[in-house]
């Protein structure tokens, strides 16, 4: 606690360091590093965050904080530490931590030493200073419209009003550098009226494009819609899901994607490469030239990203190694997976649910875990809407369903997609899906 | 110390503050990870800052800062006036109060017989490479992993009441798993026992490595294991199987802030109603729960919560009947109650405090002779669960579906063989309504919990839950599609 007052007393608070100044602050920690090999990571982040219920603003917070991060290897043998302070006294006990750990660890077989310069992609913009500007009195603004629709309906809002802006950089002894700063704002809502829900979320880089006053009014529609839902029984049904359902169900598919998994077995994805694993629409790709998901110049260990295809008309054409999976296999790594998009076709949700005699349209799915994970088989229950379709056309709200199905499953069994949009890091269509199983049935609305 | 949160809440209370506090926190935590026979990381953090959270004209505001200094602390303290005065263009209705609580002073440390961060990494390092090289040398083992970390924090809170607390807790928590191919089947099979308040000496008590072997092999027999059959039948649990089963469908829905619908946007709402407490059968009356944030050893018990409210232990549900809930200082009165019982938590110096489970568990049955064997001896055709797998519930906390770790077959009063992939489904009060027994006292076991994640931004909190076995009758089994 001592040294904390010291940093008080030369510190400064509230500036986001500029590249220069990051880069000479990484500098000092490897400077002062002996062991020969060191990988430092720097991260700012200032953020506000809004939260409502019951029509009310129930907390308004903010702050910010920064970390250093460092790993260092005697050959085989590393050790890291992690300091929330960028004092000369705090960098010290930071390299000091992390080389009495090296040197007393066992070799790890795996260990890879620190990439040296790359060259990065260029990628578009990722920071916005109008974002960076937004205080609370803003996200109040946004929450009091929130309030008032809800009112006006005779309805209860609850949500999140989030934003925030930050830094990162990584160096190594190698000689690599990579800095990248970022914007974000989110907002989402719940509308709750009598007997039924309805809820909308956005996150975005720039607050231009936030536009919360469509979302407040999806959230609304929903709810309206969904009020007094009918029971139903479980059972297969033919489908169709929202972008924000199938970003949910998929999230879990997206984690096995990983090559090493595959190769020892533990995945639904090992001995597939290469096979059709699913519907010809399906194509699931990182791409890195989409302003409305933007991607960060970098990834894992620093390597810059670049676009990869992993699905290509339903055939799996490749898996995610890291940097000592792709040495062992002798083939490139793999920066990062998100953000990841899954291609949709040009036309609207409704085209789906039109295609659609007998079914269900699913908005929202929450509480999804494994049941098997080498079968990727999930359970999870629909939530804030779910609505039968009859005839093409959306008939009714219906009571919540739990479901026991794999996206593997919903996947294969995908008949046609609508346009994607961004839910958070992907950016995915609604997709018509054959056959998907619901196991039970609740009253929860 | 003092001069520091003195400055946050004069600045709080300068600005017309009705009620504020300030907490510090300090932490430093050690993760020792290994998979397969690669040590992936051992590591140390340092990390502190402070809060400050303020009452201004019926609205809430907080601010969180890294920098320790009386003008910091100054400085913080308008930021979170700031926020506060923003929060009162939509505000609450009637207005925020805090219920009031005496003012205390007072310095605790938690239990920690051997201090873990004397313990050298290397001994760590050691004992997973060992644990994870004996799950690995069992025929069928594809991989394996665990990891060993430990948590120091101490608490600074202060607040316009006049309390000063200054409150210290080491936590460990271990894991270890291994994971068995065979074919296109693929079973893990994982350490049981959770997490505990307590030091080095939880680690040595649980031996993992002494376990590992065991623990492989039943991966490898979960793979040739049959599938769970589909249909209605009795549960024996155990304590870790209970563990999470309870904290999703007691512990939840009986939080104040969720029934009062402030976590409607993320992690739902709740079945129960205020009016429900004292009136509401929750589950037979063989079902009893204790809030108990004074538990030894568990990862819920604080001393104090971050309202600067004394834990407690006090009865949730007696006899099948719901007698309280959990609540805070921001929530009591919402429902008329002039005290908080002492069940808000933040998970760290830049996060509000809110409503959390706390600490609780399933009381033991009242014969102590009453023993697993005698409720497994009771049931001619059901399943006998254990450990953690599965778990899902829906958003009013209603439909739930569970899984385990480990299952077997009972048939005609014993354990015949193993199973796989086993989920049970249930409404929360069908459940716990036909629960028929409960093992007694002396096979009770706590189960830290490390990952409880609420609220938005989310946080991760820490609750220990316990039980003996119970038998429950009736239960819809092996609703997977498999």
């Amino acid at each position: 606690m001592k040294g904390n007052r010291r940093r008080a007393q030369g510190g400064k608070e509230g500036a986001m360091k500029p590249a220069e100044e990051v880069r000479a602050l990484l500098e000092r920690v490897l400077a002062r590093v002996r062991a020969p090999r060191a990988l430092v990571q720097y991260a700012f982040q200032r953020g506000l965050a809004t939260r409502f219920g019951e029509n009310a603003i129930l907390q308004s917070s903010g702050g910010e904080e920064e970390f250093l991060r460092l790993e260092v290897a005697y050959g085989r043998r590393h050790g890291s530490s992690i300091v929330n302070r960028t004092d000369k006294a705090a960098v010290g006990r930071l390299v000091d931590r992390a080389e009495e750990i090296a040197a007393s660890s066992p070799e790890d077989p795996e260990y890879l030493p620190p990439p040296g310069p790359q060259a990065y992609p260029g990628v578009p913009p990722r920071w916005f200073e109008s974002t960076a500007r937004l205080s609370p009195v803003e996200a109040a603004g946004t929450i009091r419209e929130a309030v008032k629709a809800a009112r006006d309906a005779g309805y209860r809002s609850s949500g999140l009003f989030e934003a925030g802006a930050g830094a990162r950089a990584l160096a190594t002894s190698a000689g690599l550098f990579a800095f990248d700063r970022s914007s974000s704002v989110g907002y989402s809502t719940t509308l709750h009226g009598p007997a039924g829900s309805g809820y909308a979320g956005r996150d975005t880089e720039e607050a231009d494009r936030l536009e919360a006053r469509s979302v407040t009014r999806s959230a609304l529609e929903t709810a309206r819609a969904a009020q007094n839902p009918q029971g139903i029984e479980p059972g297969d049904y033919t489908v169709v899901f929202e972008p924000q359902a199938v970003a949910d169900l998929l999230s879990f598919l997206f984690w096995n994607l990983d090559a090493r998994d595959a190769d020892e077995g533990t995945t639904a994805f090992a001995g597939r490469l290469g096979e059709a694993m699913f519907s010809e629409t399906v194509r699931l790709a990182t791409r890195i030239d989409d302003p409305e998901l933007p991607a960060p110049p970098y990834g894992q260990d620093g390597l810059p990203m670049r676009e990869t295809v992993w699905v290509e008309r339903g055939v799996v054409r490749r898996l995610r190694h890291d940097r000592y999976w792709a040495e062992r296999k002798g083939t490139e790594p793999d920066p990062g997976l998100y953000p990841l998009f899954m291609d949709g076709e040009d036309r609207p949700l409704a085209d789906l649910v039109a295609q659609v005699e007998r079914g269900l349209l699913v908005k929202r799915l929450w509480y999804i875990r494994y049941v098997d994970r080498r079968e990727l088989l999930l359970t999870g229950l629909t939530r804030d809407g779910l609505f039968r379709i009859e005839g093409g056309r959306v008939a009714g709200p219906v009571q919540n369903l739990r479901f026991n199905e794999s996206p593997v499953v919903f996947l294969r069994n995908a008949a046609a997609l609508s346009r994607s949009e961004r839910v958070g890091p992907v950016k995915v269509p609604g997709v018509l899906s054959e056959r998907f199983t619901f196991s039970s049935g609740t009253e929860s609305v | 110390l003092k001069d520091f949160t003195d400055a946050a809440l004069n600045a709080a209370a300068a600005a017309g503050a009705a009620f504020a506090d300030v907490r510090i926190v300090e932490e430093r935590e050690n993760r020792v990870l290994v998979r397969r026979r690669s040590l992936k990381l051992v590591d140390e953090t340092e990390r502190s800052g402070f809060g400050v959270r303020v009452l201004l004209g019926g609205a809430w505001g907080f601010a969180s800062s890294t920098v320790l200094g009386r003008e910091a602390a100054a400085r913080t303290a308008q930021l979170a006036v700031e926020a506060a005065r923003a929060a009162a263009a939509v505000p609450r209705q009637p207005p925020a109060v805090v219920a009031g609580e005496p003012a205390h002073t007072d310095t605790r440390v938690g239990p920690c017989r051997e201090d873990p961060f004397a313990v050298s990494n290397r001994e760590k390092a050691d004992l997973l490479l060992a644990a994870c090289d004996t799950m690995l040398n069992v025929p069928g083992v594809a991989t394996a992993a665990g990891w060993l970390g430990f948590l120091r924090r101490r608490r600074v809170i202060a607040n316009t009441d006049g309390s000063y607390l200054d409150l210290s807790t080491t936590f460990s928590y271990p894991h270890l798993e291994a994971t068995a191919v065979a074919g296109e089947e693929s079973q893990e099979r994982s350490y049981p026992g959770g997490a505990r308040q307590a030091g080095w000496e939880f680690i040595r008590e649980i031996d993992l490595p002494g376990h590992a072997r065991q623990w492989a092999e039943e991966a490898v027999m979960k793979c040739r294991a049959e599938d769970c059959p589909e249909g209605v039948m009795d549960l024996v649990l155990d304590p870790m199987n209970l563990a999470l089963t309870m904290h999703e469908s007691v512990g939840h829905p009986t939080e104040l802030d969720r029934i009062l619908g402030w976590e409607a946007n993320m992690a739902g709402r709740s079945f129960v109603r205020p009016a429900d407490v004292g009136t509401l059968r929750y589950g037979s009356e063989r079902v009893s729960f204790t809030v108990d944030n004074t538990l030894e050893g568990g990862v819920g018990s604080w001393f104090y919560d971050d309202d600067g409210v004394p834990m407690q232990r006090f009865p949730l549900i007696r006899d099948g009947l719901l007698v309280a809930l959990s609540c805070t200082r921001e929530t009591a009165p919402m429902v008329g109650w002039e005290r908080s019982n002492g069940c808000c938590r933040s998970d760290g110096f830049e996060h509000v405090p809110i409503n959390r489970i706390p600490n609780l568990y399933l009381e033991p049955g009242p014969d102590d002779r009453l023993s697993p064997e005698d409720l497994i001896a009771g049931v001619e055709r059901g399943l006998y669960i254990e450990g953690q797998g599965s778990f899902s519930i829906d958003q009013m906390r209603n439909n739930f579906q569970f899984g385990g770790d480990l299952f077997w077959l009972i048939e005609g009063g014993r354990k015949t063989r193993p199973l796989k992939k086993a989920t049970y489904q249930a409404q929360t009060r069908q459940f716990w309504a036909s629960c028929d027994a409960v093992a007694g006292r002396p096979w009770w076991r706590p189960h830290g919990v490390m990952n409880c994640g609420k609220g938005e931004p989310m946080q991760v909190m820490f609750m220990t839950h316990g039980a003996s076995p119970a038998r429950f009758r009736g239960i819809r089994v092996g609703a997977a599609r498999l």
